[in-house]
């Protein structure tokens, strides 16, 4: 059974952990009354200068070693942090990637070079990264990327397209996710991970604007782009591995829950004292889903926190998977839910913070049962581990 | 592993081992009619899994109420037909917290309804209790009922010889015994009167009732899902097993998120019970069990189809189980309402501070 032996009772985060609670929601308070941020929901924004800001209190690489700019704290204390940022829907994106994909992969895969060059920049919230993964006939199947790289000499020509690559436009690199071997009968076999610069020559960044008139996503055009060899990241053919192994950690966090969770603080607000039994009920039913997910969540962040010191972490990707998949449902119940029991219309340039963020999350809610593997392919991983059938 | 887990541990391959020993298919079926399974009881207080979270010297285990849990979740699994809550966290509660010892045999506790009250009063030198508790789990087989009862506008702890209560069956969609009691101004002696103990009080009673109810539906729910992963494993149509289905797949995968689901929410909440801040936690998972119980009992059968609510297959002894325990000590309804109420009075500023303390 999933989290079977998982004892919920327990989990309970250090005073360490509280205390630093305090710290990040005292500083955020102090950002929002100050107008240096302004929350949107859906997609994190991106500014440089909050990154700085964050990197300077310690609060990016935070579990990284102290050489590599981290603080050497625990993973409890980093999900601490990164729950209070969603919560105000702080603007991270500029170090996000950096902080919860690149970094760790870099520590684990990266040489002594790329660890000295990139970690402590990204830690310091002047290193923002994207991540190139899907492809224009790449998305769940994400093992079917075409993009190629072949070897020259002292390194690699990449030629191909990368799509729905999140500020690209502003990121300085991405780790593309490429084919350096075209025939190695497994098709999980031939992929590697570069680190590219995105200012080489032969990069084209185009804008895909989304739905909303925003533009965050990109399509990446690479051609002939020469990458050294010394920015390769890990083996060469072992970028399936690679990218798979992180898989746990992106699928599990309160990112997948909590997107829309402004909307929730505003519809209580908008509510008020609100005697209706309709609107008590609903409120309820959120709160104590909330208090599930993030319970699950806790869990997953628990055995990563254990897995740090003792290596010995058990698999928790399909229990990862679970919280995603009910996690970007409930986003959309709070977004439903919004609509349901206040009778506006949502306006996306309302004065009202809660009509703007209503706005906002219809406009994003389509995107969370998508992005980070859809509700279909989590459902049927989950369902092979279930019922013992071998994966894919 | 440390120590606590040790024992956590040690308690549920214990319980496992004595549940799946006495609530075979035949056992629970018997239930039915006589209304529980004395042989079970006689083994769990033989293994001393009934008292697991009451003070040694008060006649326990003296583990916590989330080692209770470990074994309740056991007992909702296994669709167990006796009164192990409402002896262990319930009526043997009310006793210990009230600093008395807690007797063997199966005990039950009233009120179980949250409007209910019982009235103590006091003449001429004798105790008398009056009022009427509906839908009191197994009272018909508890040896004591410990209720909770007013007197001079303040609770009292008072255990009664069932059999000088009037008692009138009744069940649940389960079969489970769920009977009308009335005190008829029943007489007692000075030692079955006490005041009740610090934190012993009609709501925290019911509270409890709910987390157990929320544990147990974790349980059910466990053995709906093994059940419904082995159907669809082994059920052949069109040629193949129905679990090669996508569309078999999908419900299997929002079952199994569920579960999951209610087990979080339930044992974080016997978790937050023994550290005294329970009633948040509490609510939540009652609310979270219940949306659970409905979505993965549909599902269950859904996979199962015919077989599946018949008499002679197992299934039904969890999924009407699950049905009944949503209903008992505060539905989804109740408890969502209360909450929202709690939730909507703290205002907006105190939303996430609640949800992270």
């Amino acid at each position: 059974m999933l989290f079977g032996d998982v004892d919920f009772s327990a989990l309970i985060l250090p005073d360490s952990a509280q205390a630093l609670r305090a710290e990040v929601r005292a500083f955020l308070a102090g950002e929002l009354a100050s107008a240096r941020i302004m929350p949107h929901l859906g997609h994190a924004q991106f500014d440089r200068e909050f990154s700085r800001r964050i990197g300077s209190r310690g609060w990016i690489g935070m579990t990284w070693p102290k050489r590599y700019g981290g603080r050497e704290r625990s993973y409890l204390e980093r999900f601490v942090v990164t729950e209070e940022m969603l919560a105000v829907s702080a603007p991270c994106a500029a170090h996000w990637f950096g902080d919860r994909q690149c970094g760790p992969s870099l520590l684990r895969y990266g040489s002594e070079a790329q660890k000295a060059r990139f970690l402590p920049a990204i830690a310091r919230g002047e290193s923002p990264f994207a991540l190139g993964m899907s492809e224009p006939n790449s998305g769940s199947d994400l093992a079917s990327v075409r993009t190629r790289a072949d070897k020259v000499e002292g390194g690699w020509r990449v030629s191909g397209q990368k799509v729905w690559t999140s500020w690209a436009h502003v990121a300085e690199h991405f780790f593309c996710l490429c084919r350096t071997c075209a025939d190695a009968g497994d098709r999980h076999l031939g992929l590697s991970q570069l680190i590219v610069d995105l200012r080489a020559p032969g990069v084209t960044i185009r804008p895909i604007r989304f739905m909303s008139g925003a533009h965050h996503f990109n399509e990446v055009f690479l051609d002939n782009v020469f990458v050294p060899d010394d920015m390769v990241l890990g083996e060469i053919g072992a970028g399936w591995r690679q990218v798979t192994s992180e898989l746990a950690l992106e699928r599990s966090g309160p990112e997948r829950f909590m997107t829309t969770f402004p909307l929730f603080v505003e519809l209580v607000r908008r509510l008020g004292a609100s005697t209706e039994r309709r609107a008590r009920q609903a409120i309820g039913q959120l709160s104590a889903r909330m208090y599930a997910l993030r319970r699950m969540s806790l869990a997953i962040a628990f055995e990563f926190s254990r897995a740090l010191s003792d290596s010995a972490m058990r698999d928790l990707g399909t229990e990862a998977s679970l919280v995603k998949d009910l996690g970007t449902f409930f986003e959309r119940d709070i977004t439903e839910a919004a609509r349901l029991l206040v009778d506006v219309e949502p306006c996306p340039d309302a004065g009202d913070t809660f009509e703007r963020y209503l706005a906002e999350c219809i406009y994003t809610t389509p995107v969370g049962t998508i992005r980070g593997g859809t509700t279909q392919v989590l459902r049927t991983i989950i369902a092979r581990k279930l019922t013992g059938a071998a994966a894919a | 592993m440390n120590e606590d887990q040790d024992i956590r541990t040690l308690l549920a391959d214990s319980a496992r081992r004595v549940f799946a020993d006495h609530c075979s298919q035949e056992a629970v079926e018997a239930a039915k009619k006589s209304g529980w399974s004395s042989a079970l009881w006689q083994v769990l207080e033989r293994t001393q899994l009934t008292l697991v979270s009451i003070p040694e010297p008060l006649g326990g285990a003296g583990g916590t109420v989330a080692d209770f849990a470990a074994v309740l979740r056991i007992a909702g699994r296994y669709s167990a037909p006796v009164p192990l809550a409402e002896t262990g966290l319930l009526a043997g509660w009310l006793l210990a917290a009230s600093g008395q010892a807690v007797p063997a045999g199966p005990l039950s506790a009233a009120p179980a309804q949250p409007a209910e009250a019982l009235t103590l009063s006091r003449s001429a030198g004798a105790w008398r209790l009056a009022g009427t508790a509906r839908r009191v789990p197994w009272a018909r087989v508890a040896t004591r009922l410990v209720a909770l009862a007013r007197y001079q506008a303040t609770d009292w702890v008072v255990s009664v010889d069932p059999r000088r209560c009037v008692i009138t069956p009744g069940s649940n969609l389960a079969w489970e015994p769920r009977d009308e009691v009335r005190f008829d101004a029943i007489a007692l002696g000075d030692d079955e009167v006490v005041p009740a103990g610090a934190g012993v009080d009609l709501d925290r009673l019911y509270l409890r009732g709910a987390l157990a109810r929320a544990i147990a539906m974790a349980g059910a729910l466990d053995r709906a899902l093994e059940l419904a992963l082995t159907h669809a494993k082994t059920r052949v149509q069109f040629g193949r097993a129905i679990a090669k289905f996508q569309a078999v797949q999908q419900e299997l995968a929002r079952f199994a998120g569920e579960v999951a689901a209610a087990a979080a929410a339930a044992l974080s909440a016997a978790g937050a019970v023994e550290r005294g801040e329970g009633e948040f936690a509490v609510a939540c998972a009652k609310v979270r069990a219940g949306e659970a119980a409905s979505t993965g009992a549909a599902i269950a059968h859904q996979i199962h189809a015919a077989i599946g609510v018949t008499e002679e297959f197992a299934l039904h002894h969890s999924t009407l189980r699950l049905q009944a325990w949503r209903a008992e000590y505060g539905s989804e309804t109740y408890w969502g309402e209360r909450l929202g109420e709690q939730v909507l009075a703290a205002g907006a500023e105190r939303l996430w501070p609640r949800l992270t303390e």
